[in-house]
């Protein structure tokens, strides 16, 4: 086996390990966690012992605590999340569209903001000590210690309530009415909807990257061959494209993981802005205690992230040409 | 004509709360087709006037004043379009540190490319065959444009900037040491080349150097500096052959010898000046052992010598005569004469019997992902040394031999892959399960570097006392150890170090607390691998002989690692000379310095550069780089260089004892001492310089 191979082998069983021990843990917390799905229910005195009975049976909650791991572990890895018990519908379908919301509002705003602050960041740190290095920190650090419930609230003042320009809450209009993702989101009135949040987002995420970048070009100016490439003759945008490659390894790790991230949704953003998001979601199931919706939705986010530590991992080796993939080398 | 003509340039630096005067009304002038070198110690401002030439001053250094002109225009007033038109395109630079001065995540062809595309507009593929004939030029690989800076050694790398500069056949090359940190083959082969390419292209060149003996091989004329200030000039002949300023002369005299005769190597006492004020005295006064009153009134000018091309500024130049006779003389320096103590051996302290090291090679993405099995680097081969108390033993070998590895390997921060090992009568084995605690004590290794290991934000105090934390040792008397340690290692009064910052220190002065660092816990032995590499003579000097005072003192045995035979011979009681892995020869200093057995041994002697520029050198350049130490040949290692390999050779390897005598043993089956002449009419390929080269180095 190459070394490579050995290095991706090695990622994997860490990874493999990581998810049996995520999904195990929630088991665990998700158990220990006093009262049951079904007290609402019998509280409200829709349902009788005897019927109650039947479906704990039905979602195997009679069995044994070890029988009920077993079958949870070979369920959940082969993805098939069950039913949800308090919307009686299966949760993969309840969880989706869910999942798919959340990720269309805050990928393109990672993506947007990694880009955008990167740049930002670069050409600040390459301009060291001019204002708009100073006032470009001042603003994301700014942005960074305030909560992001409160700039979105904030945004919401003005530019819904007070300006007007567009609607504070929902994704759609209550009136509309779409079939389909495509039919959701390609519409103006959804773009309406999708401005603010997606702002908000776009801010809430940028000062890591900004800062990220313009540490490293701090870091990488003023090193031998950044002389060398000046005295080549390069201009001043040039040389700091070689910069800005030279510290691109970290900004990119942190994206990845900050992708992984995403699937858990921004809760806070979800909520102020009523984004049908998962985040959201799972906060409600976890309140009604609704198990397998909790079980599936956690172990998606923690697979996400997993998955994400990987890519990092191995898009680092990709990405620097000095990594070796294990062991030293010679003299 | 004049190419380059510089008039009273003068830069400062701004710092924190000083101003530095790096270059003070610094004059020389280049003419088209001429080498012109630039010598001094470091701190002298060679670097600072040739980044001033270029405009790649740092943010805090400015042009004061100063003309500068090249080739009829004033480059001082450019505008930067037309500065960067006029790099690379008429001036091109062959950075000082060639380690770090090529992109680490661009390809080393697509960084030339870089540099031919931003000044002509032509395709990928013209200038992609343009690299690839620039890699031919250098010797490199022309197939090997699309590695990384990393997958080339130090020497390789090297050559790449050289093909870089060579892309636009520029008027100038500005080369700042274009050779330190490489070793003496590489070097001498570096050196070889631009001279070889500069006189097909018919440039100039403007060489940066603190080694006198490289200009004195290369240059027709030069400048020495001092403080910022030029202290002589004019014609390579004229000035190191008869100097004239006190200053040349105590810098020539501190170029160790390479020939046993224990005439030693004698630095010029003190350090360099402070140079946070316009200088109003002499700058060499403090060191200078010719000063006298008229030397404090002002800085003297810069006078030309009658007939000849030679200036010097000396209030005292008209009794040059005797201050050479003087300088000759250690006293004069103020030096005692070390008086050679034939020092005792004490008993074995480590012995390693075929130790091996071998490394996986890393592979190339695609191979990786095809599952290719993995070749190994054998990095260290079978080497048996043993090393006694109070010995000095040195390891010298070109990059890449391996050396480092052995070092690593013997301080435990590798693990032997085969081979025994003993240290202090106990096995590998026994430090290796849970007693590595005691041997990371009892065992010390000072890195190439020791500037960069001080954290720049601890005190010395802190410094010298954290090994004394980590290893809990003598725990109640800590500043008592560190005292002790300092004085040691001659800061004294340690008092007055203790609550210093490395940056309040001097390079001499840091370095004595990198080593007192690795003293501090009474080790029984040391490994210095090249801790003297970056720092220029005179420091370098001062480590040696502290080294060797500490080895005859202290009772513990030192292993000294380093490329520069020079030093290698003042420092150790024996040498071991590896290639590819092995030992190659081994012996008492003086033994292998006047009497190589091993042809390897003596075409390392004879790479060293002579700093007189009367003598010519015979150079035995060996063909090209050491074989892939991966695919190596199953004979001698050496054959595919050897100019006397023979059949024999090629058919199986010789054994280190092949030459029967004891002390002084080399793996050679015609050693060159006795069989010599036999060699000789044997072969044709034989080098007829060979034999009398030897003989040449030992008088
Ligand atoms: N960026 C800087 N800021 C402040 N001082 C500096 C800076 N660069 C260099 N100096 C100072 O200027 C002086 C001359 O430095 P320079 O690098 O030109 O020396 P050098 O002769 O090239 O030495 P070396 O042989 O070590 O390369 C030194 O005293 C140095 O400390
Ligand atoms: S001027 Fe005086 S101090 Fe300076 S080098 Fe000459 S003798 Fe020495
Ligand atoms: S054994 Fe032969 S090839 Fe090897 S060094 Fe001696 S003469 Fe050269
Ligand atoms: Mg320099």
């Amino acid at each position: 086996m190459s070394q490579f191979q050995r290095f991706l082998a090695k990622r994997l069983a860490i990874s493999i390990g990581l998810t049996l021990i995520a999904v195990s843990v929630i088991f665990v917390v998700l158990r220990l966690l006093p009262g049951s799905p079904f007290e609402a229910l019998v509280t409200s005195g829709n349902l009788n012992q005897q019927q109650i009975n039947e479906i704990r049976a039905l979602y195997g909650l009679d069995q044994p605590m070890w029988r009920q791991y077993i079958d949870y572990m070979v369920s959940i890895l082969t993805f098939q999340f069950g039913y949800s018990i308090l919307r009686s519908q299966p949760v993969w379908d309840v969880l989706e569209p869910r999942l798919v919301n959340t990720l269309i509002l805050l990928v393109p705003a990672l993506v947007t903001t990694a880009i955008l602050s990167s740049a930002l960041g670069m050409y600040a740190g390459w301009n060291r000590g001019s204002l708009l290095e100073k006032s470009s920190i001042i603003t994301t650090t700014f942005l960074r210690s305030t909560p992001v419930f409160i700039t979105a609230i904030f945004f919401i003042i003005v530019f819904a309530y007070n300006l007007e320009l567009v609607p504070a809450f929902g994704m759609r209009s209550v009136t509309a009415s779409p079939e389909g993702y495509v039919d959701t989101f390609l519409s103006i009135d959804f773009l309406h909807h999708y401005l603010l949040p997606f702002t908000v987002a776009v801010l809430y995420y940028s000062g890591d990257f900004l800062l990220l970048a313009r540490n490293g070009i701090v870091e990488k100016r003023g090193s031998e061959f950044l002389k060398l490439h000046k005295a080549k003759g390069l201009t001043e945008m040039q040389q700091l494209a070689r910069a800005g490659r030279n510290s691109m390894l970290p900004i990119l790790t942190y994206f990845a993981l900050r992708l992984g991230m995403i699937f858990q949704g921004l809760i806070l953003l979800e909520v102020v802005f009523g984004w049908p998001g998962i985040g959201r979601e799972l906060v409600l199931a976890i309140q009604q205690q609704d198990y397998p919706l909790v079980q599936a939705a956690v172990f998606i986010m923690a697979l996400a992230v997993i998955i994400a530590n990987l890519a990092a991992d191995v898009l680092y080796a990709y990405f620097d040409p000095t990594v070796s993939t294990g062991g030293g080398s010679s003299a | 004509m004049t190419l380059l003509d510089v008039e009273n340039l003068k830069v400062t630096y701004t710092t924190e709360d000083d101003t530095v005067h790096a270059v003070n009304d610094v004059s020389f002038s280049i003419d088209e087709g001429v080498n012109y070198g630039l010598a001094g110690e470091s701190g002298s401002g060679k670097s600072t006037i040739a980044e001033a030439l270029l405009g790649l001053l740092p943010g805090n250094g400015t042009v004061e004043r100063g003309k500068i002109t090249f080739n009829g225009r004033d480059i001082t007033s450019l505008s930067d379009t037309e500065r960067r038109d006029m790099l690379w395109e008429d001036i091109a630079y062959i950075p000082q540190s060639a380690m770090d001065s090529l992109d680490p995540v661009m390809s080393t062809g697509d960084q030339i490319i870089q540099a031919i595309q931003a000044h002509r507009s032509v395709s990928d593929e013209k200038a992609r065959s343009r690299v690839e004939e620039l890699f031919e030029i250098v010797g490199l690989d022309p197939d090997r444009i699309d590695d990384y800076p990393h997958e080339f050694s130090g020497g390789m790398r090297q050559r790449v900037t050289i093909a870089m500069a060579l892309a636009l056949e520029p008027d100038l090359i500005i080369a700042d040491e274009p050779t330190t940190g490489l070793d003496v083959i590489v070097q001498d082969k570096i050196i070889d080349k631009i001279l070889e390419i500069q006189e097909r292209m018919d440039s100039s060149l403007l060489l940066i150097t603190h080694e006198i003996g490289v200009i004195a091989e290369t240059c027709d004329e030069l400048s020495i500096l001092y403080g910022g200030k030029v202290m002589e000039q004019g014609s390579v002949d004229n000035v190191l052959v008869n100097p004239t300023n006190p200053y040349t002369m105590g810098l020539k005299n501190s170029f160790p010898e390479i020939d046993g005769s224990n005439e030693d190597a004698v630095a010029i006492p003190g350090s360099p000046p402070n140079l946070n004020h316009e200088p109003t005295a002499c700058v060499f006064k403090d060191r200078c052992p010719f000063a006298t009153d008229e030397c404090g009134d002002s800085h003297p000018d810069l006078v030309s010598l009658p007939n000849r091309n030679h200036r010097s500024a000396c209030h005292h130049v008209d009794k040059a005569a005797q201050m050479r006779r003087d300088a000759k003389n250690p006293e004069t320096w103020d030096i005692p004469e070390a008086e050679d103590t034939a020092t005792d051996t004490g008993e074995v302290v480590l012995e390693t019997d075929n130790l091996e090291k071998y490394y996986e090679q890393s592979q190339s993405l695609l191979s990786q992902f095809r599952g290719e099995d993995p070749d190994y680097v054998k990095a260290v081969d079978g080497v048996s040394l043993s090393v006694r108390r109070s010995e000095v033993v040195g390891i010298a070998g070109e990059s890449g031999c391996g050396k480092s590895t052995l070092g690593e390997t013997m301080a435990l921060l590798e693990d032997p892959t085969g081979g025994e090992f003993v240290f202090d009568g106990e096995p590998y084995e026994y430090y290796q399960n849970s007693n590595l605690e005691e041997f990371r004590r009892k065992v010390q290794i000072i890195f190439q570097d020791p500037f960069d290991s001080l954290n720049p934000r601890q005190t010395v105090r802190k410094l010298v006392g954290e090994p004394l934390t980590i290893h809990d040792y003598r725990s109640d008397e800590h500043e008592q150890a560190i005292i002790e340690t300092l004085e040691k290692v001659g800061l004294t009064p340690a008092e007055k170090f203790l609550d210093q910052y490395p940056h309040e220190l001097s390079g001499g002065q840091r370095q004595r607390v990198a080593v007192a660092k690795a003293l501090v816990l009474d080790p029984d032995f040391l490994i210095c691998d090249e801790p003297a590499s970056m720092l220029d003579v005179s420091l370098k000097v001062n480590l040696l002989n502290l080294l060797r005072e500490l080895a005859d003192t202290e009772d513990i045995g030192i292993v000294y690692i380093s490329h520069d035979l020079a030093s290698l011979m003042q420092v150790s009681d024996r040498l071991a000379i590896m290639y590819l892995g092995r030992i190659i020869e081994e012996g008492a200093v003086d033994r292998i310095a006047n009497q190589p057995k091993h042809p390897y041994t003596t075409s390392l002697l004879s790479a060293a550069p002579e700093k007189d520029p009367t003598t010519d050198r015979a150079r035995v350049l060996l063909d090209g780089e050491p074989p892939d130490p991966v695919d190596l040949p199953t004979g001698c290692k050496f054959a595919p260089r050897c100019p006397k390999a023979e059949e024999e050779c090629w058919a199986t390897e010789p054994a280190l004892d092949e030459s029967e005598d004891e002390d002084h043993r080399a793996a050679c089956y015609f050693p060159d001492d006795e069989t010599a002449e036999t060699a000789v009419e044997a072969s044709q390929t034989d080098d007829p310089d060979q034999s009398t080269n030897a003989g040449s180095l030992s008088d």
